[in-house]
């Protein structure tokens, strides 16, 4: 009882992170209304690893053009988990992958050219984690992973894994079909956020009216709504 | 006293395991049933893939 409280209290966290991305990749403004400039309030531990596990979306209407730049807090949040939680020596591919990504949003929004540029140290996301367990996954395991993986849907992304992914593009719209069906919808926002930025999508996939309708029945979850927005704004052309 | 509650949260957040929260099985499917298949019908306007027939499901016994 104790662990399922304790993941409900994370979850919960998790889930106010991700309304203040969705709302900011909306255009409300930068999730935590923030001015940069602003004293931190203190975070614990709770924030910290609901910032981990939201990843580099926590950071996403930095990296998008047409959105506002994180908040102070955001940034604050995605550097201290960013170096608190490093990918351990046998960690899942998908763990290391995302600790990867969390490296690659903070350098892209941070660095020299990015939206928020901060003096000092700018993470470095490290060499890329191997992505060859991916190459031959069956496709329900590719579109599982890759919907975690999320956050590296991105227009213009290059590393591995989005490679494995742009070479499989009928395999991931299978499998956005199967988790609409399968009422995955955390899944499905996943995978039509990773479908607008493949190659070749099946026109009569629907992809649109599917996201319209995963948003429908699954929005109500903060992580489907963002990654819906997502999906919209990278379909409509909009660049890092 | 709020301030306490926060504290008792910080160390029990110390007990997940976030590895298995980074890195999840699959959730269980759960399949639509035929009111959600009129709403996906309307939002899609018809004549897409994922109006195909649903899956079928394991047969019992």
């Amino acid at each position: 009882m104790k662990q399922s409280g304790t993941s409900a209290l994370l979850q919960g966290a998790v889930q106010d992170l991700a309304s203040g991305v969705a709302s900011a990749l909306r255009g409300g403004g930068h999730p935590s209304r923030e001015p940069l400039d602003a004293p931190l309030r203190p975070t614990g531990d709770l924030d910290l690893a609901a910032a981990r596990v939201l990843g580099a979306d926590l950071l996403l209407p930095g990296v998008l053009d047409h959105t506002p730049p994180p908040g102070a807090r955001e940034l604050d949040l995605a550097r201290r988990a960013f170096d608190a939680y490093p990918p351990p020596a046998t960690a899942a591919p998908t763990v290391a992958w995302s600790h990867w990504a969390l490296g690659r949003a903070l350098h892209r929004v941070t660095g020299p050219s990015g939206t928020a540029p901060a003096p000092g140290r700018v993470p470095e996301p490290g060499p890329e984690p191997d992505a060859s367990w991916l190459t031959g996954a069956p496709w329900p395991s590719l579109t599982h992973h890759l919907a975690v993986l999320a956050p590296l849907a991105l227009p213009v992304e290059d590393c591995a894994l989005t490679r494995v992914a742009r070479g499989r593009t009928l395999d991931v719209a299978r499998g956005f079909v199967r988790a609409v069906r399968r009422r995955d919808w955390y899944q499905a926002a996943g995978a039509g956020r990773w479908l607008t930025v493949l190659p070749d999508v099946p026109h009569t996939l629907g992809l649109p009216g599917g996201l319209d309708f995963v948003e429908l029945m699954g929005g109500g979850d903060s992580r489907v709504l963002l990654q819906v927005r997502a999906a919209r704004l990278i379909g409509s052309g909009v660049t890092v | 006293m709020a301030s306490a509650e926060k504290t008792v949260e910080e160390v029990r957040i110390r007990d997940v395991d976030l590895e298995a929260v980074l890195d999840p099985a699959e959730a269980d499917g759960v399949y639509r049933d035929s009111r959600e298949c009129a709403a996906l019908a309307v939002v899609s306007g018809g004549g897409s893939a994922l109006l195909s027939p649903p899956t079928p499901r394991p047969k019992k016994g």
